[in-house]
């Protein structure tokens, strides 16, 4: 399937999703007027490109600097989808990056990976 | 308004050192362009990293808000993105903190929701809070909700001391419109 690719604005993340290599990465800012809005497209290319994996390698990196409310909502959306996906067969690793003052997101990492039991979650330290 | 007046505005805002005032109309724009200047005029404040990192949550939060809810908008009433309404929005530093005020007008059907919504969070602790966000945050999203309906949720997780809010009557007891206030301190 097609690789998806949005590049990032002030207030939206980059998003890559190189689906033929399996790595999927977010990066930058995160607060869209409307994160339903943003985030639907990138669910349902996420949803295709799961739907008939099985025992494939996906890596996962998150580098954001911020995320409003409404969008940890979608960003935890995406984590359950990725942990059904490592529930069904596959082998998800997530390298949660993120800077080491920043106790919030450092904290929802640690939170995803409670909620995740099947993902292999790396909670790394931005230099 | 004479120039008195302008001088007379701009010294209170300096007597209550207000680092950042905005009113009119909010669009994601204007939000964005706002959170830019925003954190530039703090890194030259004494701001700690820590500091700067939720006075930008609890402003984007406060602003969306107002993109989202106010009562009067230039866009249709009914549209859930590219909307623009109108508020007013401070930033400011007393005694080593910051607060962020804003201020909307809201429906008055809607202030028993908006205080049900409030009331609760200000006798709560800090860990009661952030219980209470991780509950919300994996629950089904509120049906009158825009965004996740953790707005006011991460604002109060955020401030250092409970929120406080009012609702004041600018057009008097019989408008269906009343004025929201928000404040939280970080």
């Amino acid at each position: 399937m097609q690789n998806l690719h949005i590049p990032a604005t002030s207030y939206s993340p980059q998003v890559d999703f190189d689906f033929a290599r399996h790595h999927l990465s977010l990066s930058g800012e995160s607060y869209p007027e409307n994160a339903s809005v943003f985030f639907a497209p990138i669910m349902a290319a996420l949803d295709a490109y799961l739907a008939p994996l099985d025992h494939v390698r996906i890596t996962v990196d998150v580098q954001l600097a911020y995320f409003n409310s409404a969008s940890t909502k979608a960003i935890l959306a995406i984590f359950e989808r990725l942990n059904a996906a490592a529930v069904a067969g596959n082998y998800v690793t997530v390298n949660w990056h993120s800077d080491p003052d920043d106790d919030t997101i450092m904290e929802f990492g640690q939170e995803i990976a409670e909620d995740s039991p099947a993902l292999d979650v790396h909670l790394l330290a931005l230099a | 308004m004479s120039l008195d007046h302008f001088y007379r505005f701009q010294d209170l805002a300096r007597q209550q050192s207000v680092v950042f005032y905005y009113t009119g109309y909010f669009s994601q724009a204007i939000v964005s362009a706002m959170g830019d200047a925003l954190r530039q005029r703090l890194n030259q404040t004494d701001a700690s990293n820590v500091q700067r990192r939720k006075l930008f949550s609890v402003f984007i939060e406060m602003a969306q808000n107002v993109v989202h809810y106010s009562a009067e908008h230039l866009s249709a009433s009914d549209s859930t993105d590219q909307e623009i309404r109108r508020g007013a929005l401070w930033v400011g530093e007393q005694n080593g903190h910051f607060y962020v005020v804003c201020a909307n007008p809201v429906a008055r059907e809607q202030v028993g929701r908006i205080r049900d919504k409030l009331m609760p969070l200000l006798g709560m602790s800090n860990d009661d809070i952030k219980q209470l966000y991780k509950q919300k945050l994996r629950s089904d999203n509120d049906a009158e909700s825009k965004g996740a309906g953790l707005g006011f949720l991460t604002v109060a997780r955020e401030a250092t001391e409970p929120v406080e809010f009012d609702f004041i009557d600018e057009d008097g007891p019989l408008s269906p419109i009343t004025m929201f206030y928000l404040k939280a301190s970080i």
